[in-house]
């Protein structure tokens, strides 16, 4: 558990609120002038700061591993994405820096100037279909019923695979499904290209081999890409 | 009895420190609930921090200005500058 000095700052805030209002349910002073001032600071002023620190440090949160993972159906996805044997596209993007703690956040995320919003307002369905459906299902009954609920973008893998780099371009696949792969028309993430980002998900039939996989990704390179 | 008649007579007889109470109770479960999410962040305490934690903490707050327009209906306003008493050659 990481506690940031904002959050110090907010559960400060909290605790001194708290011991005003505790004062006042035990010793119950006369609301004059001086008491109002200082209920104000403890039911207004204290409470307001932290929430708003709360919700800077809750909005933050939302973009971890953790708090993807708390749903108990992620936990495969969560446990690929972290294991330094798998080779799935999670896994190796969650292996680099970029992405690390914040794998799930950085691939799934809406881009462009509404996409914060867009990516919350998303995470409410998902809480959504999770209460009302998924929280009641076992990881195995859950397993083959999770899906995806937009086909995934390849803009999302084009944020940093700019696809106008040489190396990139030097890969007959790629220059040849260019402008497919630009439009979205051809997933990047799918079976015949890199696979998909979390293959133990989908049905065998669907999943290309490790061998496959590794033909299909090219050596890490961090530029040229 | 219309709405605003009820509203009023509402203000007119509540209690005062009964508000506060009220208003602290669920100021403290408000910030229970808030500081619950700077621990544990799982989408559980988060959301509930982000919703119910602060719904509770605007209706304590909101319960506190009750209070305050209370005050503001029963104060006798008086103006801060006297009167001038009228000058003799006034009449």
């Amino acid at each position: 558990m990481h506690v940031s000095p904002l959050s110090w700052i907010a559960l400060t805030c909290a605790v001194v609120a708290a011991v005003i209002m505790i004062y006042y349910l035990i010793y119950r002073p006369p609301l004059n002038g001086r008491v109002k001032l200082l209920m104000m600071v403890a039911v207004g002023v204290l409470p307001i700061m932290t929430a708003m620190i709360g919700n800077l440090e809750g909005l933050q949160a939302t973009e971890h591993q953790a708090f993807c993972g708390s749903c108990h159906t992620m936990d495969m996805h969560i446990a690929d994405a972290n294991d330094p044997d798998s080779l799935s596209l999670a896994a190796i993007h969650s292996r680099t820096i970029k992405f690390g703690d914040k794998s799930c956040y950085v691939c799934h995320k809406d881009y462009g100037m509404f996409g914060y919003a867009m990516t919350k307002l998303g995470g409410m369905g998902h809480v959504y279909m999770f209460l009302s459906e998924y929280a009641w299902y076992d990881m195995e009954e859950a397993l083959p019923k999770i899906h995806i609920a937009r086909p995934f973008k390849n803009d999302n893998c084009m944020q940093c695979h700019s696809t106008t780099g040489r190396l990139w371009n030097d890969v007959a696949d790629h220059n040849g499904l260019l402008e497919d792969l630009r439009t979205g028309t051809t997933s990047c993430a799918s079976a015949g290209c890199h696979g998909y980002a979390h293959p133990f998900s989908k049905p065998d039939e669907e999943t290309p081999s490790d061998a496959e996989a590794h033909s299909a990704l090219p050596a890490p390179s961090p530029e040229g890409t | 009895m219309n709405p605003r008649a009820k509203i009023e007579r509402f203000l007119d007889n509540a209690s005062r420190s009964r508000l506060m109470v009220y208003a602290c109770v669920l100021g403290l479960i408000g910030l229970a609930l808030m500081t619950w999410s700077l621990f544990d962040q799982g989408w559980i305490p988060v959301m509930m921090a982000m919703s119910v934690g602060q719904g509770i903490g605007t209706l304590s707050f909101a319960l506190f200005l009750v209070i305050v327009i209370i005050d503001l209906r029963q104060a006798d306003f008086r103006p801060s500058i006297t009167p001038m008493p009228p000058k003799p050659d006034d009449d």
